[in-house]
């Protein structure tokens, strides 16, 4: 009950509400500090797989064949004798590029979008959020596949298409917020001070912003991993050699019955990644009080 | 009065979108290096054919012609015909778009049956140990991606079990239970991703609904708890139900591009990949226009619906 506290710190009974936006870490639960665990590994992991010695080549054939898991092979081989591990960790790392690039881009451009678009209102408003509902007018597959029909189908494009993906749902969360906000008192007062347009924007309602953006970066990762994952699954992500997540299970589709471990352990980890991501972005999320129906 | 404005002010919104999204992706398409006379003539192809072609198809005009002409041949009804094989796209559509509309109709229906008692139940018993594992379920369920449960369950439930068979689709006339069962899988695959959506809004709102006074009065006059929840609280929940179910119905078309695949089901996302795949662009800017007017309809439909439904926010609004 955030109303009744807040007043009763107004009597100075209680501590001043600080409006929730603040994160302490040594209440998370559990759940929080495994997601955060499982995203450094595999952080670790991916971003040292070249120099790791023995995850380093994801492309070393082997005599041994479709093996199980083991030792020396952490996920069993495929049936060229390729490390699974090996795989997975340089899918992860190709997967998690573009995630991460098309998550910071599509915060910008979508942030800025929907900054603008709430703060001005009028004309602005309407021609950005015109723009906002046409890229929301088709399902995210839909969109990204047709996104990387037009243009060639290379890393770069898939990249353009899932930020695509990412820009359109931030822009809808910030226009929401930014309307919140900039109604407030102390946008009023700052602008009866004179600050200036720019100083609103930027100063007064983007840093009320930011707890929420951080939220979505989360969100958003799981919501361009399963949106690339999808695109690499029908064909059309990144070509082959490339390997990203959605790819590995692509071609392992074919040999389910056969070799199942191909599919299984790419199946977990991807699993736990979006666990984590979703699970830290929920909680965020949550933390900050925006509605829950957003992701 | 003021809903038919509404409603008026909707239609035009929802119109001008599908206008420019369709210009949008006719123009882009048009971009393509993509000669749709070299995939209509064939090998074949002599200067001849391709310049009859071109005549036929009346690729010289501009852009905005040709985009006007195709525009009015889909509001009459005509959808083309595929410059790959000359098969009307109206007539893929008839085979195609039931196996769909089966996948997200099931979909729906048992989204909502499972949802509501789950979701009636974590939020009655709010932070107990049943709602932690529903809850923690469904939003478990939010981190597999319908390619990924897609391929376990076809791997568990077809090739180690011996349940299912991954031998496609089987119409509703062919036996109802064979039909069925070529969709049980598809289905459930589809459910848990939509399903934990239902779920958590279904909760909070019961949750909202269960402090309200007319709840407390209820239980007051010593209704019985059965009744109270049924009654009282489901009800006004229903609306929202309805409401996540029109969305998502819509947001199932993305599913099924996946869940098609790996089930082998012939239904529109099978269509459209292979369209892409064989640059088959007048199929691909079809089926892109009839998703999204279809997608964006039914969204404007259910926004518009909203305040008829349910008249609390009738009054509110007024």
């Amino acid at each position: 009950m955030p109303g009744r506290r807040s007043l009763a710190a107004l009597r100075g009974q209680g501590p001043v509400e600080t409006g929730g936006s603040r994160l302490r870490l040594a209440e998370q639960p559990l759940g929080f500090w495994l997601a955060a665990v499982w995203l450094a590994a595999l952080t670790f992991f991916v971003l040292l797989a070249p120099v790791l010695g023995f995850v380093a080549d994801p492309e070393a054939y082997s005599r041994n064949v479709l093996q199980g898991v083991g030792w020396s092979h952490w996920f069993g081989t495929d049936e060229l004798g390729r490390d699974m591990f090996a795989r997975v960790v340089w899918g992860g790392r190709l997967s998690l590029m573009i995630a991460a690039i098309s998550v910071a881009v599509g915060i910008l451009i979508g942030g800025l979008m929907g900054l603008l678009a709430g703060f001005f209102g009028g004309w602005v408003d309407t021609l950005l959020s015109a723009v906002i509902n046409i890229l929301l007018s088709l399902p995210a597959l839909i969109l990204a596949l047709f996104i990387v029909t037009v243009l060639e189908q290379n890393t770069r494009n898939v990249t353009i298409a899932v930020t695509i993906l990412a820009a359109r749902a931030v822009a809808r969360i910030v226009r929401a917020q930014t309307l919140r906000f900039r109604q407030r008192e102390f946008v009023t007062a700052a602008r009866c001070m004179g600050a200036r347009t720019s100083r609103l924007i930027f100063r007064e309602v983007l840093p009320n912003l930011l707890p929420i953006i951080v939220a979505f970066t989360f969100l958003g990762l799981g919501l361009v991993i399963v949106g690339e994952g999808g695109l690499s699954f029908i064909g059309k992500s990144v070509p082959a050699p490339a390997i990203t997540w959605g790819g590995i299970l692509a071609v392992a589709k074919g040999k389910l019955s056969a070799a199942p471990h191909l599919t299984i352990y790419p199946a977990i980890v991807m699993f736990c990644t979006l666990m984590a991501v979703n699970y830290i972005g929920d909680t965020l999320m949550r933390r900050f009080d925006v509605r829950q129906s957003l992701i | 009065m003021t809903f038919l404005r509404r409603l008026a002010s909707r239609l035009v919104q929802t119109a001008a979108v599908v206008l420019v999204v369709t210009f949008v992706t006719y123009w882009m398409l048009s971009l393509l290096p993509s000669d749709p006379c070299f995939l209509s003539v064939g090998t074949g192809a002599t200067e001849e054919l391709l310049a009859e072609c071109r005549e036929r198809l009346e690729l010289d005009r501009g852009l905005f012609a040709q985009y006007g002409a195709w525009l009015g041949n889909m509001v009459t009804g005509d959808l083309g015909e595929s410059y790959r094989n000359g098969i009307q796209v109206t007539e893929s559509l008839a085979d195609k778009l039931p196996v769909t509309a089966w996948l997200i109709l099931y979909t729906t229906v048992l989204s909502v049956i499972v949802s509501i008692p789950l979701g009636m139940l974590s939020a009655v018993r709010r932070d107990s140990w049943v709602d932690r594992l529903i809850t923690g379920g469904a939003f478990s369920l939010l981190a597999l991606p319908s390619f990924v449960l897609g391929v376990v369950l076809a791997l568990v439930f077809a090739a180690k079990l011996g349940w299912f068979d991954l031998g496609g689709y089987v119409g509703p006339t062919e036996g109802l239970l064979a039909h069925w069962k070529s969709l049980v899988l598809p289905v459930v695959t589809l459910t848990a991703g939509i399903m934990p959506f239902f779920l958590r809004l279904l909760r909070s709102d019961v949750i909202t609904t269960l402090q309200e006074d007319y709840v407390e009065a209820a239980r007051a006059k010593g209704l019985p708890r059965r009744w109270i929840l049924l009654r009282h609280v489901l009800r006004p929940s229903s609306f929202t139900v309805v409401t996540v179910a029109g969305l998502n119905a819509a947001q199932l078309v993305n599913g099924a591009l996946v869940v098609e695949i790996i089930y082998d089901l012939d239904g529109m996302g099978t269509y459209l990949i292979s369209a892409v795949f064989n640059q088959d662009f007048l199929v691909v800017q079809t089926l892109v226009a009839l998703i999204a007017a279809g997608f964006v309809a039914i969204n404007m439909l259910v926004d518009a619906m909203y305040p008829l439904l349910d008249p609390r926010v009738r009054v509110r609004n007024q």
